[in-house]
């Protein structure tokens, strides 16, 4: 009796300890106090201080305490993943969009729904396309009740160095009017060349960083990566098949990007800080870094494939609030706050981290001449006109499109035919997909 | 009245007991420290106990029981798991990714023989009176150290296929090194360089530490008998250092089926080709990219049951060639 008096109360204190620890340890990811908010987000040094301004005067005008946590961006998935898993989801959170149908099929993630109908803050000037990434009515994406806001859309545009491109006498693009593949290729041709006499290349056309661009090419071809239902993998199509050729020929056949030996030793970023690319992306998240470089650079529609028309793709984080946050109506006002109030939005664009969040701050935003790049009309182009989500931001899980990477570094050295491998691919990435999918379905059942 | 002496007998044993175990034809057990004299000691005991044997229940009883019960479960690490028997043991078996990174960790496994040939070399080198002894020491037990994070990112840009120390290295005797990181061929053995590199100061500082503690008299017996340095290294000082070896490659089993980091930060997609993925890392992409907790629990404990299979394979092994100076 005595062992087993021991033996209970001894548990009993280490349960005590263990709640007592769990109460008032680990960063405290959800607060019980109705007046204090989590937020839990993420991003480099840079944006962190700029979302803490931005946040700091929510504080100020709601009266509410908002205990901020914030990390590096490779630290945050698994942190915010652990935090979820301990049922101690933050009250306002960021998520990737890929990650939104699982977080809102799961029940993390709150309808606020009712409190988008009902604040004050100009929702409604949200691009429409940013708001219904986050709509779910249970079963697809981009219609019912809203989970999140856009906390940004990122318009992944294309642009040049400009200085290069006087260096070298190449035509610069045309703003308004796409390449078309030939031409880019030739003015690819024209940039690649020995700047410095040295006998070797050290300046290129552009540098595909596949993971990112590859879609711009394939979409502009007629191409896309699943059907329209997000059932059944396209990636075995002839017009896949040859955007994905003219990549790996720009730099097998044409040599008009680095190698990969060149890519390994600096890789196309690199090369574009120092002013060696023609082409190159400029997305809105680099701009304070490119505005310090020693040329000029702006602008200009991806190059298009067989349509003729530019294609590229939209990134976006949602901020979240979690379903089982206490004070879900201030949570929401938080995440609202950031997404479109005008001050916020000031303080978070005023840096160059994003674009506007709003139609009318963007309209005056692009404005502005001072600042570069000159032709900021692309990035609204990109969002209201011709920019996309890749598909894995709306199926169950990425997996589907990881398997595509997985074997393609033989392709891209040209050791390896590239419809041979797409039709090779297709399968084991259908696989990946009907799997993702009919997880998705298990869940959906356990939650409904 | 009792079969046992009353002058014998342990006072604490009340006598009921006593007579019960007599009766039973049996004389009652000695059992010291059971009576009040022994009590605050036994209460003090347990408490002194309590700590570790509280912690163990919580932090690796409690989560091993609960691991065998998820790996039967669709679990996605959002909401509660559902019971779905063996499902996940059956994808696992025809899941070519996992066997694929099974192989790659058995692979890199080949690093261990390889660093302690060269460990033991190392350290019967130190074991010799060379200048600067101690500072080759210190030299060599640096990258034990290190953080793994840090060197993960050195040996990065040592093995970059263009401008790489290693390359420039082999292009000093006419060789083109490989595009280590990004060639499938080459991953696997560019990993096993680093890890070698990394785990030798360790093993260095064992071997040393064996090499010292050899009875010089087993060796001049030898000596006496007309063996040779070699045959006196071979029949000698190596079965002397058997127990360091014995050590050495369990922990570098162990330490090597548990590969994380390195491959998160050198390949991070899992390596051409998938070459670099090892089981750790993929059970992690799992568990925490594609939301399969279930099944990533699942991988982990046949992880779980190889180390423990395979270690047990070597104590067995160990048994049977074990060399003590009794």
């Amino acid at each position: 009796m005595r062992r087993r008096r021991f033996l209970t109360g001894a548990a009993a204190a280490a349960g005590a300890a263990a709640t007592a620890g769990a109460a008032t340890g680990c960063g405290n990811l959800q607060s019980g106090d109705p007046n204090t908010l989590t937020f839990m987000f993420r991003g480099s040094t840079e944006e962190r201080d700029v979302f803490s301004r931005a946040v700091e005067l929510f504080q100020e005008r709601e009266g509410i305490s908002v205990d901020i946590i914030s990390t590096s961006a490779d630290q945050y998935a698994t942190k915010l993943q652990t935090a979820i898993l301990g049922g101690r989801t933050p009250d306002v959170f960021y998520f990737d969009a890929s990650m939104a149908t699982a977080y809102m099929t799961n029940g993390v993630l709150a309808d606020i729904t009712p409190y988008v109908e009902a604040t004050e803050l100009p929702v409604d000037d949200i691009w429409q396309a940013g708001v219904d990434l986050y709509r779910f009515d249970g079963d697809q994406r981009g219609q019912g009740p809203i989970y999140g806001m856009p906390k940004d859309l990122g318009p992944f545009s294309f642009g040049y160095n400009k200085t290069l491109f006087e260096e070298r006498g190449v035509e610069p693009p045309d703003p308004d009017v796409p390449l078309d593949w030939d031409e880019f290729l030739d003015r690819c041709a024209r940039l690649t060349g020995d700047r410095a006499g040295t006998g070797t290349t050290d300046t290129w056309g552009t540098s595909v960083n596949i993971g990112a661009e590859i879609h711009s090419y394939l979409w502009s071809n007629g191409a896309d990566w699943l059907d329209e239902d997000l059932r059944t993998v396209t990636v075995d199509t002839p017009e896949f098949i040859e955007a994905l050729q003219y990549v790996v020929d720009l730099r097998e056949v044409h040599g008009v990007t680095p190698s990969i030996n060149d890519t390994e030793g600096l890789d196309g970023y690199q090369r574009w800080l120092r002013g060696q690319i023609g082409f190159f992306p400029v997305a809105p998240w680099d701009l304070t870094l490119y505005r310090t470089l020693d040329f000029e650079f702006d602008l200009c529609p991806y190059p298009a494939g067989s349509t003729g028309t530019p294609a590229t793709f939209i990134g976006s984080l949602g901020i979240g609030v979690s379903a089982s946050s206490a004070t879900p109506d201030r949570a929401a006002e938080l995440a609202m706050f950031l997404a479109c109030d005008p001050d916020a939005q000031a303080i978070i664009v005023g840096e160059g981290q994003t674009i506007p969040n709003t139609r009318t701050h963007a309209a005056e935003w692009v404005q502005d001449t001072s600042v570069e790049p000159q032709n900021k009309q692309e990035y609204i182009d990109i969002v209201e006109d011709y920019g996309r989500f890749v598909p894995d931001m709306l199926t169950y899980t990425p997996e589907w499109l990881n398997a595509f990477h997985t074997d393609l570094q033989p392709v891209l050295e040209g050791r390896r035919d590239v419809a041979e491998y797409l039709a090779a691919t297709q399968p084991v990435m259908q696989g990946f997909l009907d799997a993702g999918h009919e997880q998705f379905r298990i869940d959906q059942e356990a939650n409904s | 009245m009792s079969s046992v002496p009353a002058a014998t007998a342990p006072p604490a044993v009340p006598e009921a007991a006593a007579a019960g175990a007599a009766g039973r034809g049996r004389p009652p057990r000695h059992r010291p420290g059971r009576g009040p004299l022994h009590r605050t000691e036994r209460i003090w005991g347990r408490i002194f106990i309590a700590p570790p044997v509280i912690g163990f229940a919580l932090f690796a009883l409690a989560p091993l029981i609960f691991s065998f019960y998820a790996s039967f479960t669709h679990w996605n690490g959002l909401s509660a798991p559902l019971f779905s028997g063996l499902t996940n043991f059956r994808t696992m078996a025809g899941d070519a990714q996992f066997w694929q990174s099974l192989w790659n960790t058995a692979f890199m496994m080949l690093g261990i023989p390889i660093g302690l040939a060269i460990s033991l070399a190392l350290a019967l080198a130190l074991n010799r009176r060379i200048p600067a002894r101690g500072a080759f020491r210190v030299i060599y037990y640096l990258p034990g150290v290190s953080s793994v994070a840090a060197i993960s990112i050195l040996w990065q840009w040592a093995l970059n296929g263009d401008f790489g120390l290693v390359n420039q290295m082999l292009s000093m005797v006419g060789i083109e090194g490989p595009n280590w990181l990004a060639e499938k061929m080459w991953v696997k053995p560019a990993l096993i360089i680093m890890g070698v590199w990394k785990g030798i100061g360790f093993s260095t500082l064992l071997y040393l530490a064996a090499l010292q503690s050899v009875p010089r008299t087993l060796l001049e017996a030898a000596m006496l008998d007309g063996a040779g340095a070699w045959r006196r290294f071979l029949h000698v000082t190596v079965p002397m250092l058997s127990p360091v070896t014995f050590f050495l490659v369990v922990t570098g089993i162990i330490g090597g089926a548990q590969m994380f980091a390195e491959i998160n930060i050198m390949t991070p997609t899992g390596g051409p080709e998938f070459g670099s993925a090892t089981i750790v890392w993929y059970i992690w992409q799992q568990g925490f990219q594609n939301l399969k907790l279930g099944y990533a629990t699942a991988m982990s404990l046949v992880l779980g049951l190889m180390i423990f299979a395979v270690t047990a394979v070597q104590f067995y092994l160990n048994s049977r060639n074990v060399f003590t100076v009794e």
